[in-house]
């Protein structure tokens, strides 16, 4: 193929990536206002909804992939089937932060207003239109450029799940685009990723910073001159490329980002599932309610029918196997991201370079990345594996620690300096506690972050389909995983809907005691030493 | 004409058993405008809102005209300490919000909300954002939006404590007159001030309270005219009088 037509399908594929992503933006945004709203505005609702999803963005959504394939494809038409399975999946990744921005945004409303609503009588709509709508507008547009960076990660990696299946994939991606273009190699493929890149870029500039602009519409003067407008900012990036020093270049791309990225705190975080203070006991008895629904589902569909018995078998190991890559490559995420937040944040002068640095990097998913891991890497499939764990964890433990620490008092410092605090006495008494909330926070999603990884890792170091879904390189299997578990087991041959359901149990009941024996109890540990 | 009588109000918030507001009377008159001073914390926001029929009481009850209230009513309007103003639409909407229930045709809308604005001197700033204006200037919006449904009280909860006190000064005229004028619809004023000069400047009846518990320590009453001498003699007598009420 020539370049034009590699260019043009290119761009076609990743339309069609795109098409996919504002979709499940727009549900997102539409789902995210009506529940946010209602959380925060209904009591009981509150006490309902907050626990639910508060719980639902820990659980790794992206092990019901296959199995929401399964049901769309039964239910509707292949062709639809797996673009509403691709879509769901997208909406699944974007719409917590939505909910917990509109949420937030409403419950901080000034009293005042609500007052003014109710002397002039706003009936339900004019409330909606008038005060609910614009006072999350901000919120809703800041947390929808975090859902884009996470939803691009769900949306390249479930392209990919579908090539290797020959009953169902998507005709158009830019995910399987990328795919097919690294087995022609790597020239074509750096194309792919370049395309791929431009396209993130251009969202931000010609979708979010128009909304941003008007979002922020009533709390500037007038607009100020010398602030870039974005076409300005869209010719910069162009330029860019022209300037011919390397490190001048990070400079100017981190200068340029800052204005594409203005307002915004890290791009691939979700926004942390800590469950406001009233609704803690309720969350409780949530997890719990939840937890033993699922115990007693698993018990039941086990002791009914003994063939099961046989399933948790494999689930088991399985889940045992991915629970040590996990935990494993978040103990090596721990030792380089914590040095490097301490450097970064706190002796670096140039914190806020490095920030946007980051920010760049951690909106390229992953997934995308997996041709030139598998490459580099010689197709080892536990290295693979735990590549691709790290990558995908990392950033929220980096973006997780900046954030936490964007709220301690400039006085701190200027107390560290007036002492004289340095050296191991600085990392000890400083630095480490300082991060401490914000690493909490960080392993919370970035572990729920690596355990959605875990289904794509394990699904492409799975022998049979890496050929395919790597493009040339060919990944050697990996011994057991409940990611390849899930992946094969509706793979033809596989033991199918029995097996895969077993294991979606067992994560759900693993992922809540971890959420109720572990993370909560820290969190109150931190919450209470910190006050 | 008695105008709104609070009869033995309480108040505790939900789920607590001590009142806020520990069984409060008064009555106010058509044409009056009445203070409410006490220590801060005391609970006059609270009772200002009560009135608004924005929170209910407890217990007792509170009549406007006569008549039991159910909620906000179209008789009152409420001017906030900090405005109120909805940031994210134009000042010439904000006052069209007090204009919501008005059978009016959207068009007379804003030729009355236009109106409203340039009496208050603030033409050319219709379609401006509330945070381009100053203080005193958002204030001005948030009484044009508070009259633009033409209500006979106005609730006032330190209408001008967060004002430098040259803009005060002016925009307490501007009460006064719209107060006195029989053409504007506006015949009652109940502000809540911490204020006492200001209190004393203006008011035909000063409620002075009292707190924990929350009660009505003493009403004083003012028969000059207005305006007022700050330097006369009997207006420091009564400045004194409501001191040593308060201190008490
Ligand atoms: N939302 C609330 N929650 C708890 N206490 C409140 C709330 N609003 C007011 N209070 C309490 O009620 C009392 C009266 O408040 P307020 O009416 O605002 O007093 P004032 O306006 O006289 O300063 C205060 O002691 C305050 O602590
Ligand atoms: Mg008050």
């Amino acid at each position: 193929m020539d370049l034009l037509g590699i260019l043009a399908q290119l761009v076609l594929d990743a339309s069609a990536s795109w098409l996919r992503m504002f979709i499940a933006l727009g549900i997102s945004v539409a789902l995210g206002f009506g529940i946010g709203v209602l959380a925060a505005t209904s009591r009981n609702a509150e006490r309902v909804l907050l626990p639910v999803v508060d719980v639902l963005q820990t659980i790794p959504i992206l092990a019901f992939f296959p199995f929401a394939i399964f049901v769309f494809v039964v239910i509707l038409p292949g062709y639809i089937g797996i673009n509403a399975a691709v879509i769901f999946l997208i909406i699944t990744s974007m719409i917590w932060n939505i909910i917990f921005g509109v949420y937030e945004s409403v419950k901080t409303l000034p009293n005042e207003f609500l007052e003014v609503a109710r002397l002039y009588h706003f009936d339900l709509w004019t409330k909606l239109r008038g005060i609910y709508m614009p006072a999350s507008f901000p919120r809703m547009v800041e947390q929808s450029m975090l859902s884009w960076s996470i939803g691009l990660f769900y949306l390249v990696t479930s392209e990919i799940f579908s090539i290797g299946n020959l009953r169902y994939s998507v005709t158009y991606g830019i995910g399987s685009g990328l795919v097919g273009l690294a087995a022609q190699g790597i020239g074509n493929y750096l194309l792919g990723l370049a395309v791929f890149i431009v396209f993130v870029i251009g969202t931000r500039l010609l979708f979010f910073k128009p909304l941003e602009d008007y979002s922020t519409r009533y709390t500037r003067l007038h607009a100020k001159p010398g602030m870039r407008s974005y076409e300005k900012a869209l010719m910069d990036i162009i330029g860019m490329g022209m300037k011919t020093r390397y490190a001048k270049r990070i400079g100017v791309v981190a200068k340029d980002i800052r204005v594409l990225r203005k307002g915004t705190t890290g791009t691939a975080i979700r926004t942390v599932p800590v469950a406001p203070k009233p609704s803690q006991d309720m969350g409780r008895i949530a997890y719990s309610a939840i937890g033993l629904v699922a115990l007693a589902a698993a018990a039941y569909i086990i002791v009914t029918n003994p063939t099961l018995l046989g399933y948790e078998k494999l689930v088991i190991p399985a889940l045992g196997a991915s629970f040590i890559r996990v935990w494993g490559a978040f103990a090596v995420i721990s030792a380089i991201s914590v040095p490097v937040c301490v450097y970064f944040i706190f002796i670096s002068k140039r914190s806020q370079h490095y920030l946007l640095l980051f920010q760049i990097l951690a909106s390229i998913p992953a997934t995308v990345l997996l041709p030139l891991i598998a490459q580099s890497l010689h197709g080892n499939g536990e290295l693979v594996a735990f590549a691709v764990f790290m990558l995908s964890g990392i950033w929220y433990m980096i973006f997780g620690m900046a954030a936490s620490t964007r709220t301690i008092p400039q006085s701190v410092f200027e107390v560290k300096r007036l002492f004289g605090v340095k050296g191991i006495y600085a990392w000890r008494k400083v630095y480490l506690k300082a991060l401490l909330p914000g690493f909490i926070t960080g392993a919370i999603t970035g572990i729920a972050a690596e355990w959605n990884a875990s289904i794509v890792a394990e699904y492409f170091t799975t022998s049979g389909i890496s050929a395919s879904a790597s493009g040339s390189a060919v990944i050697s299997s990996v011994g057991t995983g409940i990611g390849k578990l899930l992946d094969t087991s509706i793979l033809p041959g596989g033991l199918g809907l029995g097996l895969m359901i077993i294991a979606l149990l067992n994560i759900v009941v693993m992922i809540l005691l971890l959420n109720t024996f572990v993370w909560r109890k820290a969190y109150r540990n931190v919450a209470k030493a910190y006050g | 004409m008695n105008m709104i009588s609070v009869e033995d109000v309480t108040f505790a918030m939900e789920g607590s058993d001590t009142n806020i507001i520990d069984g409060v009377s008064f009555k106010i008159n058509k044409g009056e405008f009445v203070s409410i001073v006490g220590p801060s914390g005391c609970g006059k926001s609270t009772i200002l809102r009560i009135i608004a029929g924005l929170i209910p009481p407890s217990s007792g009850r509170v009549r406007v005209m006569g008549r039991g209230i159910e909620g906000p009513s179209k008789k009152l309007s409420f001017v906030f300490q900090d405005f109120a103003l909805l940031p994210w639409l134009t000042n010439i909407e904000n006052v069209k919000i007090g204009l919501n229930l008005s059978e009016l045709s959207e068009d007379e809308k804003d030729k009355k909300a236009s109106e409203l604005l340039d009496r208050f001197g603030l033409s050319g700033f219709e379609t401006y954002y509330p945070n381009v204006l100053s203080g005193g200037m958002k204030q001005r919006v948030g009484i044009a939006r508070a009259v633009a449904s033409d209500p006979q009280i106005l609730l006032m909860d330190e209408p001008f404590s967060s004002l430098d006190e040259l803009t005060a000064e002016t925009l307490r005229s501007d009460i006064v007159y719209m107060l006195e004028n029989k053409n504007i619809s506006v015949n009652s004023v109940i502000m809540v001030t911490h204020n006492v000069e200001e209190a004393v400047q203006l008011s035909d009846k000063i409620i002075v309270l009292s707190n924990k518990p929350t009660k009505v320590k003493k009403i004083l009453s003012i028969k000059t005219g207005r305006p007022r001498d700050k330097r006369a003699a009997s207006f420091m007598e009564t400045m004194d009088l409501v001191y040593a009420e308060l201190a008490k």
